[in-house]
């Protein structure tokens, strides 16, 4: 069996939901930073997969997945600043308890 | 700028004559001010009789020394004719601009200030004199404590503003210190300041005089206007300049009560007089004045202040109309009748000699209206004279009696006080004009009071008569047919004296003033039918009965200073008490006698030539309206010579009735009182005829009542006026508060408050604060929103594969 690009989307969109997932289930903000990841992860597999089938030779796609993984490092970095932040303020990285956006 | 006025006068006069003359009257004048000062800061200082030495020696011996030393002066000059040029030359300077009129200061230096000047200072030395024996008693005395020095402060001061007004020759000026002798007149009145009686006194003379005053001011006022000056001089000649042309005063077309503007002017300027001489109807203060020290009733309102309105209207005769005239004559005459009346049954000997005072001022106004120049101010000398000193003498009367004034309680005083007897007889025959007709033997009234009656005399009787016989001597029946002899001679004298009118010509001037009709004829045919006939067309002769009023009370004068004199010091002691005291001394009758020689003499030295001197300048323009008695000179010497017979007996007959009431006693006197015939006329006459109460009743209650509407008005009109603003406001306000702004204002500002709240509680429900949920959320959304793009897309594929088929099967 060829592997194709509808494989590629499978594994991308069960890397999504298993990070959506991840995010809603998740009370700890460590857990939906991992779930954020996942879901990176997948959209950059899928921008891959579909350079390589849909646009070949001209290197899109990867570069774009570059940025992402670049955007997703930085991304975790400042979301683990705001984690340490939050528990220095609130003691805890539970987000449920740390609910003072509630309008 | 000061500069001494060379027009018009010729070279020749002593300049230094002419500088020490000016400076000797400033010295006069300021002398008593220096003095009034002094002891204003230093008066109690001084002790008791020292204060009044001193106010003595330079508040009136410096003043009469200077007055003597210009009259003897002055007498010279005259006798080389050189008075006229030394008036001309007077100093006057300018005080200030007020817009294109100068307002001048300067001295009047003629025979009439002279005259005047001398007798004030002359008859104020031997009053001050008199006061310093007088006020050493308990009269000083003003509760509890001694004002010594204060009384003679203020008499300082009344000597220097009495002596500015005789001094001064601008009318401002002049009005400046007429306003100080109303002040120095109150201050006096009311030196008992610790009784009701000579406070309310003080308080009605210087209301009274404000009434007066405020015409003066009007009259003043349009001189400023019209005439563009308030130099004496200057305004008489401007006036007589505009009343040849038709112009300034005499262009308006106003009149009141038919008189025209310049009448109105030259009353308005005799109601200053009216309300400093006491003439009817602004009599009623000096009566009550007398409820101040007797020097000051025998120096201000008997003497010198009271006249000072007889001198303006001499300063200002110049000024008058016909019109004017006649209104002061009206006036003189009856306050000359109506006040002798009173004192016929007054029993306060002070008070019968302030109607006697009254009655006199009468006659010298009704003088002056005549167009008696002369004789009124002559008149004015004598009375002072005489009169001065019977205050005194009942000044003297009272300080020996302790202080009784009631002459139904005193009687034969003779014996006790030889002197004050004898000094009050002479004063009485003075005022009752006692004399020999036919030999020229009398006292001052005869002489004085005679002259004003021949001069009212033949303006009532031979004025028409005079007319026709001079009318008759020109050559012109025609134009004499048109135009009454009269208006020729306005015409005449205006062209000689209208503007130069300054006593330089005058032997020309009593040339031209005998024969007006020659002098007409030249004229006449640019002047004689000009304005001046329709402007004076009124001119009148003087109504009979006037002419017959002053000479019944030529009668009844000496029967009411026989019968006070009589009743004081004559008959028997009616009061043993007030007998026992009696006394005189001679710090107090040195003056008396000195003041009763003054009364003899002044009659026949000095003062007629004086006044007779100043005259013809004084009334130079007066003449251009022939109103002056002085230009039918021999209708008034006949007239006179008729009237000696006429008036000579007065004295005699007045003095015999008098005699004959009260030789026994008050009782026949009492009987007359009773009589059924002459009780009201009593009655009448012990009230004054009543004005006091009606002008109680008219002036205070009716200002009483016209605040009491006012306050009614106030109270009901305005206040309600404005209470009800107030709480229509307040109405306004609570609704507008209560209603729009707490209701409707705040209802929509709170509404959209509440509602934006509202809106925001139920907005933030979704804003749980729970990430979760928003991740929540937003898949959600992101879900329904893929599901719709799919629907619409698989919706819009359809229709395009339908349009295809479509398209396609056609």
């Amino acid at each position: 069996m060829e592997i194709g690009l509808a494989h590629y989307l499978v594994v991308a969109a069960v890397m999504f939901v298993a990070g959506l997932f991840t995010m809603i289930t998740k009370r700890n903000a460590i857990g939906i930073l991992i779930g954020v990841e996942l879901i990176l992860n997948s959209a950059t597999v899928n921008l891959v997969a579909f350079d390589r089938y849909q646009g070949p030779g001209r290197l899109d796609g990867q570069m774009t997945a570059l940025f992402v993984i670049v955007l997703a490092a930085a991304e975790a970095a400042l979301a683990v600043g705001i984690c340490i932040n939050v528990y220095k303020n609130l003691a805890t990285v539970d987000v449920d308890r740390a609910n003072s956006l509630k309008g | 700028m000061w500069h001494r006025r060379l027009a018009g006068g010729p070279d020749r006069i002593d300049s230094m004559a002419q500088h020490s003359y000016e400076i000797a009257l400033s010295v006069g004048v300021f002398s008593p001010m220096v003095s009034f000062w002094i002891l204003v800061f230093f008066g109690p200082k001084f002790g008791k009789p020292a204060a009044g030495w001193f106010a003595l020696v330079l508040g009136m011996g410096v003043p009469l020394a200077c007055a003597t030393y210009v009259l003897l002066g002055w007498l010279g000059a005259m006798d080389a004719g050189q008075s006229a040029a030394l008036t001309a030359n007077a100093w006057r300077g300018q005080w200030a601009m007020l817009g294109d009129v100068a307002i001048t200061v300067g001295v009047k230096l003629d025979s009439l200030t002279v005259a005047m000047f001398f007798m004030v200072t002359f008859i104020a030395f031997w009053i001050f004199f008199f006061s310093i024996g007088y006020m050493s008693g308990h009269s000083d005395e003003v509760a509890g404590q001694r004002k010594y020095w204060r009384f003679f402060a203020y008499l300082s001061l009344f000597g220097f503003s009495m002596l500015g007004l005789v001094v001064s020759s601008s009318l401002l000026f002049l009005f400046i210190f007429w306003e100080l002798v109303g002040l120095c007149s109150y201050l006096l009145i009311g030196f008992y300041f610790d009784q009701p009686v000579p406070q309310y006194a003080g308080m009605k003379a210087f209301i009274t005089n404000r009434v007066g005053d405020f015409g003066f001011l009007i009259g003043l006022m349009l001189v400023y206007f019209y005439l563009g000056t308030v130099d004496l001089d200057e305004a008489s000649s401007r006036f007589a300049q505009q009343a040849a042309t038709g112009t300034g005063v005499f262009a308006s077309h106003f009149t009141l009560f038919g008189w025209s503007l310049a009448t109105i002017m030259g009353i308005g300027l005799f109601c200053g007089a009216m309300g400093k001489s006491a003439q009817f109807p602004l009599h009623v203060w000096l009566p009550d004045a007398m409820a101040g020290p007797t020097p000051v009733s025998a120096l201000i309102h008997a003497a010198t202040m009271v006249a000072a309105g007889v001198y303006l209207v001499a300063r200002i005769f110049r000024l008058m109309t016909p019109d004017a005239l006649m209104f002061i004559s009206l006036i003189g005459c009856l306050t000359l009748t109506l006040m002798a009346l009173i004192a016929v049954v007054q029993t306060d000997i002070k008070k019968c000699l302030a109607y006697s005072t009254l009655s006199q001022l009468g006659y010298m106004i009704f003088g002056m209206g005549c167009g008696a120049w002369i004789a009124a101010l002559f008149h004015l000398i004598t009375h002072a004279f005489f009169k001065s000193m019977l205050f005194l003498c009942s000044g003297q009367v009272i300080e020996g009696c302790h202080h009784e004034q009631d002459m139904r309680r005193m009687g034969g005083l003779w014996k006790k006080m030889p002197v004050t007897c004898a000094t009050f007889l002479v004063g009485v025959l003075a005022i009752a004009g006692a004399g020999i007709p036919g030999t020229g033997i009398g006292l001052g009234g005869f002489f004085s009071k005679d002259e004003i009656l021949a001069v009212s005399y033949a303006r009532a009787f031979e004025w028409n008569s005079v007319d026709k016989i001079e009318s008759g001597h020109h050559d012109q029946p025609d134009h004499a047919g048109v135009v009454p002899p009269r208006r020729v001679v306005l015409a005449s004298d205006l062209v000689q004296h209208g503007d130069q009118g300054r006593g330089v010509h005058d032997g020309e001037r009593s040339h031209g003033a005998n024969n007006p009709a020659a002098q007409g004829k030249e004229h006449r045919g640019t002047h004689g039918e000009t304005g001046l006939a329709t402007i004076f067309s009124n001119t009148r002769e003087l109504p009979k009965w006037m002419f017959y009023l002053a000479l019944f009370i030529a009668y009844v004068t000496p029967f009411y200073m026989m019968r006070a004199w009589w009743m004081t010091f004559m008959g028997k002691p009616r009061d043993d008490h007030v007998h026992h005291h009696a006394h005189e001394t001679p710090l107090m009758y040195i003056p008396l006698v000195v003041l009763a020689v003054g009364t003899i003499a002044a009659g026949y030295f000095l003062f007629r030539p004086l006044i007779a001197d100043a005259a013809p300048a004084a009334t130079a323009a007066a003449k251009v309206m022939a109103i002056d008695g002085e230009i039918h000179t021999e209708a008034i010497a006949s007239a006179h010579h008729y009237l000696v017979y006429a008036v000579g007996p007065a004295f005699v007959v007045g003095f015999l009735i008098a005699i004959a009431i009260y030789a026994k006693g008050l009782g026949v006197g009492e009987r007359l009182k009773r009589m059924p015939v002459l009780a009201p006329l009593h009655t009448l006459l012990e009230k004054k005829y009543f004005f006091d109460e009606i002008y109680d009743f008219v002036c205070v209650k009716g200002c009483l009542l016209v605040a009491a509407v006012a306050g009614f008005i106030d109270t009901w009109v305005v206040d309600l006026l404005v209470n009800l603003a107030a709480s229509a406001t307040e109405r306004f306000a609570a609704f507008s508060g209560l209603i729009v702004d707490n209701e409707g204002v705040d209802g929509i500002v709170n509404g959209i408050a509440k509602s934006s709240r509202d809106f925001g509680n139920v907005v933030r429900l979704p804003q749980t604060g729970r990430i979760r949920n928003y991740i929540l959320a937003a898949t959600g959304v992101a879900t329904v929103v893929f599901l719709c793009v799919l629907w619409a897309s698989s919706v819009a594929r359809e229709v395009a594969v339908a349009a295809t088929s479509a398209s396609l099967g056609r």
